[in-house]
C-alpha cells in the first residue's frame, strides 16, 4: 500500500480539492483507495457525503486500542473508502502525544489495513504539528499543493527545509494549484518556482468555477462534469503521480 | 460485498418488486441492457486465488476485481484484456500479472440482462445499500437460465444494518439467498465449473488395484489433459496449452515404456511410436515458445546497447516461431493425430482385453510400481556415478531423461503414495533435475545461437553489432553451461545418498500392499 498526503503548512491552497479528485481518479484507475480524513473540518468528508462521525471519538480512533477498520465508511464510488473526520480531531495532538510512539502512530495505524487498499490518501489540517509529524512518518509521498503566489511558494520551502532535517521523509510532490494564468504574478511565481524544483508535477490545477461546484455537488469533479477540463486535468495528476509510485 | 437472492414462488415480478422498493424508500434508476462477463484462465489461476475478474459492459466497458477484501477495484477499459500485459498499470496488473504469468484470460461464464437499480440514501444523501434488479437474465450465448431474474445486494462498508434490513426486505418479499456472487451462480446451474482445467498427472489409485487397469485409468487421464489442450495450442490462446500438452505426451510416451509386461506388447508399440511422433512435432514450436518467453531473463546481464543490437533475432525468432506453429497445427489437425487420439482413446475406454494378458497385468499396481521405482533409481544412479569432468555431454543429456522416467513414476502413480514420502523424495530429485535441465538447455541454446549468427549474417537489418550482441550471448550460455557441467558433481553427490536411498526406501514400503 502506497501512502500519500495532501499536505501544506498554508490553508485554503487547495489540500482537501485534492485529495477527494486524486483519491476519485486513483480509484477509477484499479486501485483500491481509503481515504483518511485527519482535518477536523471534515471536508472531504462532507464532500463523499459521509457523515462527519468518528467512532468512539479521536481517542477511540488513535488510542492503543484503535483500528481503522472499525472506522471505514465506503464512498459512492467503487473502490474508494473514507475514514470520516469530526470536530474531536482538533484534538489529535493531544491523543497522539498520549501514545508510546507518537511520530510512529499513524504509520502503525495504516499498518494494520495494508493489503486491503493499494493507496491511502491522508487528508491534512494546515499546519505543523505533532499531527504532521505522524503524517510524515506514514507518507511515501507528500503531495503539495501551492498556488502560484509568494507566500505560498514560501511555504513549500519552509517544508522542504523541515523534511531535510527528519530521517527518511517522505518525497515531496508539488505542484500548482488554483492557478489564473490571466495574472501575470501567477506566471511569473511559476516560472521561478519551477526553476528551483525540476521535479515539480506538470500538471497544473486551475482556478475553476467547475471546481468549486463540489461543495454543493458534495462530489469529486469527474462525478458531475466527467468531460470537464478540470475533470481531465485531476486525471493527468493523477497519472503523474501514479508514474511516480510505480515507476 | 454482493450477495444474490432469487425468486422463490410467491415473489412479485421484478417491475412490482421495483414499485415495492420505491415505496419503501428506494431511489429507483431506468432499467438498462447489461452484459457480464468473467474472465479466468485455463486452469482457474483467479479463482483458485479468491478472485472474481468481471467484464461489465452497459455505457462503458469497466474491468472489475472481487475478492475478499472490503474494496472492489475497477477501473475502463477498452477491450477485454488477454493477457497480463494488457490489464491496465499500476496495483491492479500488479496483483494479478504473478497470478497470470504467461496464461491468457478467457471468459468463462457471461451473462445479459436488463438491470434496474435502486439505492437508499440516508440524511447525507450517501447511499447505504443498493439492489440491482437482474431482469431477463440470460446466458451471454442466448441461452435461458433456470431462473429468469435475480437481485443483487450491494451491502457497504461501515453500513452493515442497512445491510441487514435489505436482506429481510428481500426475504420477506418471497426471495432466497444464494451463498455466491450472481456470476457463480449462474455458472453452478450452468454446470460451468468455474475451477477451471485441473491439470493432474494422477487419479485415485489404491497399491492393490490391478496393475493393467490402473496403468489405463492414468493414461486415460493424461488423454484427457492432452485432448484439453488441444483446441488452445492450435488456436494458440498462450504457450501453456502446447507446455501442457508435451508433459501430458511425455508422461504417455513414459507410461509406456514403464509399462512393460502390464501393457499389451502389441499398444506398448503402436501408441509408443505415435506418441514419439507427436513428441517429436510439438518440439520445435515449444523450444520457440521458450525462447521468447526467457529471453528478456537471457538478455538481461547484457548491456543496453547489445539487447537493442539483439532486435532482428528477436524478430527472427518470433517469424520462426510462427512458422514452427504454423507447422505444428498442420500435424495437430491431420488425420495421423485424429487417428491416433481416436484409437487411443478407444482402447482405454474399451473393456479389458480378453484372452491372455500380459504376465504382470492383474499383479497389484503397488508391486508393479515399486519395482519399477527400484528400477529407474537403479539406472539412474548407475549412469549418475560413472560421469566424470571427461564424460561426454550426451551422458548428462540420458541422465536427464532418466530422471524424468523416474519423476513421471513418482507424478503419475503419485495417487498411491503418501504426499508426505513422496514430497522429500521429488524435492531432491528437482534439485538434480534443475542443474541437469540448465546443463542442456544452455548448451541447446549455445548451439542454436551460433547456428542462427550463421543464418542472419546476411539478412537485412543485421548489422556487425548485432552478430557480435549474438557472440556475447552465446559467450553467456556457454559460461552457464560450463558452470552447470562444474556444479554436476556436487548436485549428483547431494542426490545420491543414504538419505536418498531410505527415502525411496519408504516409499516403496508404502507402495507393496
Amino acid at each position: 500500500m502506497k501512502v500519500l498526503a495532501t499536505y501544506s503548512i498554508k490553508g485554503g491552497v487547495g489540500k482537501t480539492t485534492s485529495a477527494v479528485n486524486l483519491a476519485r481518479e486513483a480509484a477509477a484507475a484499479g486501485s483500491r483507495v481509503l481515504v483518511w480524513d485527519l482535518d477536523p473540518q471534515g471536508a472531504a468528508t462532507f464532500f463523499f457525503r459521509i457523515k462527519p462521525k468518528v467512532k468512539g471519538g479521536t481517542q477511540r480512533l488513535v488510542g492503543a486500542k484503535g483500528d481503522l477498520v472499525d472506522h471505514v465508511r465506503a464512498s459512492d464510488i467503487g473502490g474508494l473508502h473514507v475514514i470520516p473526520a469530526d470536530f474531536s480531531l482538533r484534538h489529535l495532538d493531544l491523543h497522539l502525544d498520549g501514545t508510546k510512539r507518537p511520530t510512529e502512530r499513524l504509520a502503525s495505524l495504516l499498518a494494520g489495513v495494508d493489503g486491503r487498499y493499494d493507496v491511502a490518501l491522508l487528508d491534512c489540517p494546515p499546519s505543523i504539528s505533532l499531527a504532521s509529524e505522524s503524517v510524515f512518518g506514514a507518507a511515501d509521498f507528500l503531495l503539495v499543493p501551492v498556488i502560484p503566489t509568494t507566500l505560498s511558494s514560501r511555504t513549500l520551502y519552509q517544508l522542504s527545509e523541515f523534511l531535510a532535517g527528519q530521517q527518511s521523509p517522505p518525497a515531496l510532490l508539488p505542484y500548482f494549484s488554483m492557478v489564473d494564468g490571466r495574472k501575470r504574478l501567477h506566471r511569473d511565481v511559476m516560472e521561478a518556482v519551477r526553476s528551483e524544483w525540476p521535479d515539480l508535477l506538470t500538471t497544473v490545477v486551475p482556478n475553476a468555477s467547475v471546481i468549486e461546484r463540489m461543495g454543493p455537488e458534495r462530489a469529486p469533479v469527474a462525478a458531475y462534469a466527467p468531460a470537464s477540463a478540470a475533470a481531465r486535468t485531476f486525471a493527468s495528476l493523477w497519472a503523474e503521480v501514479a508514474a511516480r509510485l510505480w515507476s | 460485498m454482493t450477495s444474490v437472492f432469487v425468486p422463490g414462488p410467491v415473489a412479485p415480478e421484478p417491475v412490482a418488486l421495483l414499485r415495492s422498493l420505491a415505496g419503501a424508500g428506494f431511489e429507483v434508476g431506468p432499467a438498462r441492457s447489461v452484459e457480464r462477463t468473467l474472465l479466468d484462465t485455463f486452469d482457474g489461476r483467479l479463482h483458485a486465488a479468491g478472485i472474481r475478474l468481471e467484464l461489465r459492459t452497459d455505457a462503458g466497458t469497466r474491468l472489475i476485481v472481487h475478492d475478499a477484501g472490503p474494496a472492489t477495484a475497477w477501473t475502463p477499459v477498452g477491450a477485454m484484456p488477454s493477457v497480463a500485459g494488457d490489464l491496465p498499470a499500476g496495483p491492479l496488473q500488479d496483483r494479478l500479472a504473478p497470478l497470470l504469468d504467461v496464461r491468457a484470460l478467457m471468459p468463462t461464464i457471461g451473462v445479459a440482462a436488463r438491470v434496474s437499480s435502486a439505492v437508499r440514501r440516508d440524511a447525507e444523501g450517501k447511499a447505504e445499500v443498493a439492489f440491482a434488479v437482474h431482469d431477463q437474465l440470460k446466458l451471454a450465448s442466448g441461452d435461458p437460465i433456470a431462473g429468469p431474474w435475480a437481485i443483487e445486494l450491494e451491502s457497504f462498508e461501515g453500513y452493515p444494518k442497512a445491510a441487514r434490513q435489505a436482506a429481510r426486505l428481500l426475504s420477506s418479499l418471497g426471495l432466497t439467498r444464494r451463498d455466491a456472487g450472481l456470476l457463480d451462480a449462474v455458472a453452478e446451474d450452468a454446470g460451468v465449473d468455474l475451477r477451471g482445467f485441473v491439470d493432474s498427472p494422477t487419479v485415485a489409485l489404491e497399491p492393490s488395484d490391478g496393475a493393467l487397469d490402473a496403468f489405463r485409468r492414468v493414461l486415460a487421464n493424461l488423454a484427457a489433459t492432452i485432448e484439453a489442450n488441444w483446441h488452445g495450442t492450435v488456436a494458440d490462446v498462450d504457450t501453456e496449452f502446447l507446455h501442457d500438452l508435451r508433459v501430458a505426451v511425455r508422461r504417455t510416451r513414459s507410461l509406456l515404456s514403464h509399462g512393460r509386461g502390464v501393457l499389451p506388447a502389441g499398444e506398448r508399440d503402436h501408441f509408443g511410436a505415435e506418441f514419439r511422433w507427436l513428441g517429436t512435432v510439438t518440439s520445435p514450436p515449444r523450444d520457440m515458445d521458450v525462447y521468447l518467453i526467457e529471453w528478456p531473463t537471457y538478455v538481461a546481464s547484457l548491456d543496453e546497447a547489445s539487447r537493442r543490437a539483439l532486435a532482428p533475432v528477436v524478430d527472427h525468432l518470433a517469424h520462426r516461431r510462427k512458422a514452427e506453429h504454423d507447422t505444428l497445427i498442420g500435424h495437430l489437425g491431420s488425420d495421423r493425430y485424429r487417428a491416433l487420439m481416436t484409437a487411443w482413446l478407444a482402447w482405454l475406454d474399451a473393456p479389458l482385453p480378453g484372452g491372455p494378458l500380459p504376465k504382470r497385468a492383474t499383479k497389484p499396481l503397488g508391486a508393479v510400481v515399486a519395482d519399477r521405482l527400484v528400477d529407474a533409481q537403479d539406472r539412474l544412479l548407475t549412469r549418475g556415478r560413472a560421469i566424470g569432468p571427461a564424460t561426454p555431454a550426451e551422458e548428462l543429456h540420458e541422465l536427464r531423461k532418466d530422471a524424468k522416467r523416474l519423476r513421471y513414476l513418482l507424478e503419475c502413480f503419485g495417487g498411491m503414495l503418501p504426499a508426505a514420502l513422496s514430497k522429500p523424495f521429488v524435492q531432491r530429485l528437482k534439485a538434480l533435475q534443475a542443474n541437469l535441465g540448465e546443463h542442456q538447455d544452455t548448451e541447446v541454446h549455445t548451439a542454436q545461437l551460433t547456428a542462427m549468427a550463421h543464418e542472419l549474417q546476411d539478412a537485412p537489418g543485421v548489422t556487425t553489432d548485432t552478430l557480435v550482441a549474438i557472440g556475447r550471448l552465446t559467450e553467456l550460455f556457454d559460461r552457464r553451461r560450463l558452470a552447470a557441467r562444474e556444479e554436476f558433481a556436487a548436485r549428483f553427490a547431494d542426490y545420491d545418498t543414504k538419505q536418498t536411498a531410505r527415502s525411496l526406501a519408504e516409499l516403496l514400503n508404502a507402495a507393496r500392499p
